[in-house]
């Protein structure tokens, strides 16, 4: 499927420009990049994180 | 330290990092990130997210070794503790980071992962997102082929040609999905990229479709800085098209966002732009305007590539106008800047001009005869078929040769 593709045949490389004078080939503006994103709250339950302050308090309590 | 306090300690670290780079402030996140590992954990999956996060970070901030070794580490623990989705998001950013470092191949099977494990968790978004980094990976690789020779848009030797067309077919891939999930944001991404690997390979109506549809996208959201990168490829594709004043229109448009943008690197870029279009339109006074704009920006930004590219321009532009003082000027400017940043190419390109500029204005060239004697065999060679290694400065340019049909007023 190519949504985009029409009249590729005609589109041949322009004779008209002189190569010579352009660089613009090599000033192409990319899209940025995705990267996946981990979060340290996406596996931190707040029943483990309310667990874990719980657990830490109350020994610092029997101390 | 007890383990309680340690492993809350860790927490805290982590989430001031996550905090941080949210911000923008990715080197002060790493400082937290790093010290939270040496606190230490023992639960793996905070230590992934620790890892996964300082890997981007690190890829942020253009430290791509870092960036592989802490995605690395990511992918061995999500794969330890049998964690899937950990793995694939581990897979893409690795397959990311080698990209950028050029390791095309292994970077292809990372993709390949995030893309296979996706399908399997019948992830729709992950299987999107890992079929835009495919198509990025492949565009990489066939630029990066394309780069070591010196040809223009549309004239390819296969391999890039291949590796072109597989990335216009991950981001057509990319676009039906995304087009389906509703994610504009996705689809302007997309389109961008398919739109500059359309350029590559010559299509250069596909490559204004799709360029079109990415500034509707960016108008949408009001991003400006997608805007212009749209401006800046349409310009692009129109001067291969043969469409100068077209062309000159978008790159106008380029450089009013780039100026309200306040960004100078890529006013300087739009402002070379122009200067070139206006050359093809033989609106040699404009072209002049343009290029020194660019000179300007060049010096101040201490670009001597740039520098040395408007100064060759210049050159050309006034010996069109037929003002040779000022072309002997730029010309002599140019080869200084050639010698200075050991641009050979540009170096034997300013003393042909040079010379020939020389004939031009009768001067004896007598006392130059070494000077010349190298321009011949310099032309020579370059007329026999010079082999086309990758150039610095005079990138993708050919010799302007002096003739009296290019320059209408040359006596």
């Amino acid at each position: 499927s190519q949504p985009l593709a029409g009249g590729q045949a005609a589109e041949l490389q322009s004779k008209v420009v002189p190569s010579k004078q352009i660089i613009h080939s090599d000033n192409m503006e990319m899209e940025p990049e995705t990267m996946e994103t981990k979060s340290v709250t996406d596996y931190f339950s707040k029943l483990h994180m309310g667990s874990l302050v719980y657990s830490c308090t109350s020994k610092r309590k029997n101390k | 330290l007890s383990r309680c306090r340690m492993e809350a300690s860790c927490l805290e670290l982590a989430l001031e990092g996550e905090r941080l780079c949210k911000a923008g402030d990715c080197r002060a996140g790493v400082s937290f990130f790093e010290a939270a590992v040496q606190v230490g954990t023992e639960d793996l999956r905070t230590l992934s997210a620790i890892y996964s996060q300082l890997g981007n970070a690190y890829f942020y901030l253009h430290e791509y070794a870092k960036a592989l070794e802490y995605h690395h580490h990511d992918l061995t623990l999500a794969r330890t503790i049998g964690d899937l989705l950990g793995e694939a998001k581990a897979s893409g950013n690795l397959g990311n980071t080698l990209k950028v470092l050029g390791n095309f191949e292994e970077a292809i099977v990372c993709c390949q992962r995030h893309m296979d494990i996706s399908r399997e968790l019948n992830d729709k978004v992950g299987e999107a997102r890992a079929l835009y980094n495919l198509g990025n990976v492949y565009h990489s690789k066939g630029k990066n082929v394309a780069n070591a020779g010196t040809h223009d848009p549309g004239e390819l030797p296969d391999d890039v040609k291949n590796a072109l067309q597989k990335a216009a077919k991950y981001y057509e891939e990319n676009l039906s999905i995304v087009t389906e999930l509703g994610d504009r944001a996705a689809q302007g991404r997309a389109f961008g990229n398919l739109g500059n690997t359309h350029y590559l390979l010559g299509n250069f109506r596909s490559a204004v479709l799709a360029h079109e549809q990415r500034l509707l996208i960016a108008k949408e959201f009001g991003d400006r800085s997608a805007e212009r990168r749209a401006y800046s490829n349409l310009g692009n594709a129109y001067i291969f098209l043969g469409e100068f004043e077209t062309a000159a229109e978008y790159y106008r448009r380029t450089l009013q966002l780039a100026r309200q943008l306040k960004d100078r690197a890529v006013e300087a870029q739009a402002c070379y732009s122009l200067g070139n279009t206006y050359t093809l339109l033989q609106d040699y006074e404009k072209a002049i305007d343009y290029h020194l704009k660019h000179l300007v920006i060049a010096q101040e930004l201490h670009d001597k590539i740039g520098e040395g590219r408007a100064c060759w321009s210049l050159g050309n532009a006034y010996t069109a106008l037929g003002n040779h003082d000022q072309a002997i000027h730029f010309a002599g400017r140019h080869l200084e800047i050639s010698r200075e940043v050991g641009d050979r190419s540009g170096e034997l390109t300013a003393r042909l001009n040079l010379s020939d500029l020389q004939m031009v204005l009768g001067l004896s060239y007598s006392t130059n005869n070494s000077m010349m004697a190298e321009s011949q065999a310099v032309e020579n060679s370059l007329n026999g078929g010079r082999p086309r290694g990758r150039r610095y400065s005079m990138e993708n340019m050919e010799l302007m040769k002096l003739t009296p049909e290019k320059v209408p007023n040359w006596n």
